[in-house]
């Protein structure tokens, strides 16, 4: 990143809480010990569907410093929040512990609180509930799941089927063709920060203290439970641990929380463990993508269609935008995407890091692999011949697209060039089969309103008061880069506050729209309080004497931005508490983040153990606000498509529902030990046509793809395409007829 | 987790009479890092918990005998995985232990208590509602029809198909390791291969331990065959995963490179520490060759008994054990 002003000093780019993380000064919000502090468990449901018929909850209220046991028996006289992504404010629509029903195994029973975690642990484990079970249905293939046609049941323009010229035709007509099936099972964030609140009252307030993703949900969503004023709502979530979409709405437990608290009189905190964690809270649901692709004889794509369907629950349709991406990777001309909901017995499922982006373009670029294979071509060759500058759906161009120089500069970092083309033929020194493949992804840029309070002091220091969480990825560190770079700054004295509802909304941070939107009210904000210091537009301001000229102790200024095309009508939205986001489709053109990986993979010869000894990834996310929480957020991302092709998923036994795995030692995410050299780069050009500073979004495009560059390069090492994910020992075992090796 | 008693022993002795005062379902503590798991699941529920992680004698180890080395049940993975003689002289047991669990735990664990780590079935680990004849007797196995990819080749019943997790005595198993055991009835020892039980009709027996017995020490003769051994653990991920299939090689090869001695054992196959006779007797006598280990590893697995999801790891574990012959026959003193 350049600094605009060749006199100042480089800033300090280091992460800024970085401190406050590593020392354990950072407060997690389930961290705090209010005095009165009573603490609280959920027991949960054994079956996988049916009908509470008797509850005894005798046993656990005799335990010893219980206070109270909560139950559909005590009327907890409770609205339903609506499913964030149908109107409403919820990580799903359904408010367990409200009637008998029980819609999936694991679903909250009781709320137990204590005096003690000990006594409250114990006390849920003596809550007895019996059933009159249902039949139930978990996985894609079972009897009883019920399939829709998403534009059918969601008459919204962005989840219509999309049909780009006629691809049907196309595709019977091209030379080279692929019609392949792909699936990937369902997973599970598993952030290293649990899903917990501490709750309190305050007179007729309620503070609520959640890592989330999106307090302004928590707030007008927990008014709508308990039929309040959202003015009497406040909620706190200065640092979040992990997010990946899981804590992008309000939770289940909030709206139960807040009642045991009024009841009693006391704060009350709940941390859910790691195993009802994965019963809980959202997932990423299981999908199946059929892929059918047309070329002709010179590596030209001519046609493509994306059908798919992905499970979601029996109350909830959680909307699928797979298409959306896999539309834009290509310059094809004619397109088709088809999503269809498989509703069945879980919770919800809901947005997981690269929610439709990851499996989507594994699959899309798992056949792209393929059919570069058919047409006999370069895989990197092919993809660079169908490049596009127009987007291929709306015919407008990208506002920025660099993603012909991503796969060109990671080509060359990686050495793609020493690459030979026919699979298993390259062989290391120990005789593991060397594989190297190569995968675009994508994601669609998004921008939702924001607002911004700085107040200068005449001490030099300067706060920041703004829409946006802070959930690992560096919100902070880029805001104070902006503003210490703006000003000509230390970044020392830049102060920030975020993920507070008593300074702004708090939209809701994800899809990769969180940089963009609260840069883009933090640079407006700057532009107005030089104003108000009577400073130039650009240029270091000496910030101590400009506020002392002013004679006044704080000069302070605000501002509200929305996104290109939005209105008024947004920022309403916005401040009831609900999505509102514009993008990836503006007047007169369209705007996605890009980015390329290169992946080697060896696969042991008589094991036939996979190992990633190295991935090379570049990515253009436009300005690069942070440089290095950008790097981590891609290195993140990368490991998260390692272990999304090779490692995890939920596993489901079908006589029981729920997840069978659902804890870290049965839900394999990768360790140090299965990650080799990550090297990042970035292009670096800020796309101004979209963003006042050019900023784009990274965290989410950073996954994207990787899991097709494993499979792909697994694919080259042994000859054997893998479409169903994870790729697992056995699968390349049997795949693979591979001659031992010699002693 | 439920409440329950808690005290302290100072001494192998003192813990055995503690034991005994604490009465039935009491339970020792060592490294706790599988006891207080299963407790905080209420899978394991004892009245009485009797601590034995600072029992002094119990805590030495001795790999520089001549005739035995000698493990105190006390001591730590960790700090047993680091030892120099051993991992010169029997890298099959050093790797048996730093390829376990995760430095954290093996800083925790101790050798006694990981010889009778209970199985990572998740329908045993699990609790309600899954059916489990080894955690509540005549409820069924949900894994016969279930989702049985981690689960036993050998060793199983038609009540219980869970393996036996640990690395370490299938390294043990392969030595002819014993076991000393403190009691009500004084000491004994017995030999290590006859510390574990097959479920058969009863998988809630997992051992041949008296009510009230503790384990103090593991002795391994010395043998030249430690030199060429080698624990090979394949799994899902590269650390902190238990083993797919595990292999246990000690051999030594003669003058004109035949296998002389020859030690076999098979981990994640088993529902116990699984030696492997066939195995170790179709290799002794040959010629280390790829085809003599391949054998070797096929008269391993011939017997198996796969269910839905495990049939794979009778192809995995014949490479992973001829892997193990070849890096074992590599190590061995000619």
């Amino acid at each position: 990143m350049s600094s605009p002003h060749a006199d100042v000093q480089p800033v300090d780019t280091r992460r800024v809480d970085a401190r406050e993380k590593v020392t354990g000064a950072a407060v997690y919000a389930t961290d705090l010990h209010p005095d009165q502090l009573a603490h609280a468990v959920l027991a949960t449901a054994t079956v996988g569907r049916g009908r509470i018929t008797g509850l005894d909850t005798a046993a656990a209220e005799a335990v010893p410093g219980v206070l109270l046991v909560l139950t559909h028996l005590d009327h907890l006289d409770l609205q339903s929040p609506g499913f964030v992504m149908g109107g409403g404010y919820g990580v799903q629509s359904l408010q367990p512990l409200l009637d008998e029903h029980i819609a999936y195994r694991g679903q909250a029973v009781a709320l137990v609180v204590a005096e003690t975690l000990i006594a409250a642990t114990q006390a849920a484990k003596l809550v007895r509930a019996d059933y009159e079970p249902e039949p139930f249905a978990v996985t894609l293939d079972s009897p009883g799941v019920e399939r829709l046609s998403q534009p059918a049941v969601i008459p919204l323009p962005f989840l219509a089927d999309l049909d780009v010229g006629d691809a049907e035709s196309a595709y019977a007509a091209a030379p080279v063709q692929i019609d392949a099936v792909y699936d990937q099972p369902a997973q599970h964030q598993n952030p290293m920060e649990l899903i917990g609140a501490t709750v309190w009252w305050r007179g007729d307030t309620v503070v609520v203290h959640e890592g989330t993703q999106n307090a302004s949900a928590i707030r007008h969503g927990l008014a709508r439970q308990l039929g309040i004023d959202p003015a009497n709502v406040e909620v706190v979530s200065p640092y979040t641990g992990g997010g990946f979409g899981q804590k992008n709405s309000l939770q289940i437990h909030i709206a139960p929380l807040a009642v045991a608290a009024r009841r009693l009189g006391r704060p009350v905190k709940l941390v859910v463990s790691r195993t009802q964690l994965f019963h809980h809270t959202s997932f990423r649901p299981a999908s199946r993508h059929r892929i059918r692709l047309g070329a002709d004889e010179h590596g030209r794509m001519l046609a493509a269609l994306h059908d798919v369907e992905h499970q979601t629950s029996r109350f909830d349709l959680f909307p699928m935008m797979y298409t959306e991406t896999t539309a834009r990777l290509y310059g094809i001309g004619d397109f088709r995407g088809r999503q269809t909901f498989a509703r069945m017995d879980t919770q919800s499922p809901g947005f997981m890091r690269a929610p439709f982006e990851h499996p989507g373009v594994f699959a899309f670029e798992s056949a792209v692999d393929e059919l570069a294979y058919a047409a006999q071509r370069d895989p990197l060759e092919f993809r660079l011949a169908n490049d596009t500058t127009a987007d291929p759906v709306t015919g407008e161009p990208f506002s920025s697209r660099h993603l012909a120089q991503c796969l060109r500069r990671g080509a060359k970092l990686f050495g793609w060039s020493a690459r030979q083309w026919q699979p298993a033929s390259m062989r290391a020194d120990d005789g593991s089969l060397v594989g190297w493949g190569v995968a675009a992804g994508a994601y669609p840029a998004s921008i939702v309103p924001s607002a911004a309070h700085l107040v200068a002091s005449a001490d030099g220091r300067i706060r920041v008061g703004v829409d946006g969480h802070e959930m690992g990825q560096g919100i902070r560190s880029a805001i104070a880069l902006l503003v210490a770079e703006n000003l000509g700054l230390d970044v020392r004295h830049v102060e920030i506050t975020v993920g507070d509802t008593r300074v702004a909304t708090q939209h809701l941070t994800a899809g990769s729209w969180g940089t963009a939107s609260t840069l883009g009210a933090v640079h407006a904000a700057l532009r107005e309080l030089r104003k108000q210091l009577g400073a130039d537009v650009s240029g270091p301001v000496d910030l101590a004497a400009a506020v002392g000229a002013t004679g006044r102790e704080h000069v302070e200024s605000r501002a509200e931005t929305l996104g290109p095309g939005q209105t008024e009508q947004d920022a309403e939205r916005a401040r009831q508490g609900l999505v509102a986001l514009a993008g990836p489709e503006f007047t007169g053109y369209s705007t996605f983040s890009w980015i390329a990986h290169f992946v080697e993979v060896r696969v042991e010869p008589t094991t036939c153990r996979i190992r990633v000894p190295r991935v090379v990834s570049v990515a253009d996310c436009g300005r690069v606000a942070s440089p290095v929480t950008a790097a981590s957020q891609v290195r993140g991302g990368i490991v998260w498509g390692i272990g999304a092709c090779l490692r995890e998923a939920g596993e489901v036994d079908p006589r029981y529902g729920g997840w069978l795995n659902a804890s870290l030692e049965e839900y394999p995410v990768p360790v140090n030990a299965d990650i080799g050299t990550l090297d990042v780069d970035f292009i670096g050009e800020p796309d101004l046509r979209f963003h006042p500073v050019g900023v784009k979004g990274l965290g989410e495009v950073s996954m994207v793809g990787v899991a097709a560059a494993v499979a792909n390069a697994v694919y080259h090492a042994t000859g054997v395409r893998h479409r169903r994910l994870p790729i697992r020992i056995e699968d390349v075992l049997a795949g693979t007829g591979l001659p031992e090796p010699r002693l | 987790m439920r409440p329950f008693a808690y005290t302290t022993a100072g001494t192998a002795v003192e813990a055995v009479a503690a034991l005994a005062a604490a009465g039935p379902g009491a339970r020792l503590l060592a490294g706790g890092t599988t006891l207080y798991d299963l407790m905080k699941l209420e899978i394991e529920t004892p009245p009485a918990v009797v601590d034995v992680h600072r029992v002094a004698d119990l805590a030495g180890f001795d790999t520089s005998g001549e005739r035995e080395l000698v493990f105190g049940a006390g001591a730590r993975m960790a700090d047993v995985a680091e030892d120099g003689r051993l991992r010169r002289d029997y890298p099959a047991l050093t790797e048996s232990l730093w390829r376990a669990a995760s430095q954290q735990l093996r800083n925790m664990a101790t050798l006694g208590g990981n010889l009778l780590q209970r199985t990572r079935c998740p329908y045993f680990r699990g609790g309600e509602p899954f059916a489990c004849n080894k955690r509540r007797p005549g409820s069924g196995c949900a894994a016969q029809e279930g989702l049985d990819r981690s689960h036993a080749l050998f060793g199983g019943s038609d009540d219980c198909i869970a393996v036996y997790p640990g690395d370490w005595a299938t390294a043990l198993v392969a030595f002819d390791a014993e076991v000393d055991v403190l009691g009500p009835g004084g000491a004994r020892s017995l030999p290590l291969a006859r510390l574990h039980r097959e479920p058969g009709d009863t998988p809630q027996l997992e051992h041949t331990l008296e009510p009230g017995e503790l384990i103090t020490r593991i002795r391994v003769p010395v043998t030249p065959a430690g030199r060429g051994s080698a624990y090979l653990k394949i799994r899902d991920r590269e650390s902190y995963a238990f083993a797919l299939v595990s292999a246990a090689v000690a051999l030594t090869v003669d003058g004109d490179g035949r296998v002389g001695e020859c030690r076999i054992a098979v981990g994640g196959v088993a529902t116990r520490p699984w030696r492997v006779p066939a195995a170790e007797q179709a290799l002794r006598g040959q010629p280390v060759s790829d085809a003599s280990a391949r054998a070797a590893g096929e008269a391993a697995f011939a017997g198996a008994r796969p269910g839905r999801h495990n049939a794979f790891k009778i192809e995995l574990g014949t490479r992973t054990v001829a892997d193990a012959v070849r890096v074992a026959a590599g190590r061995a003193v000619r």
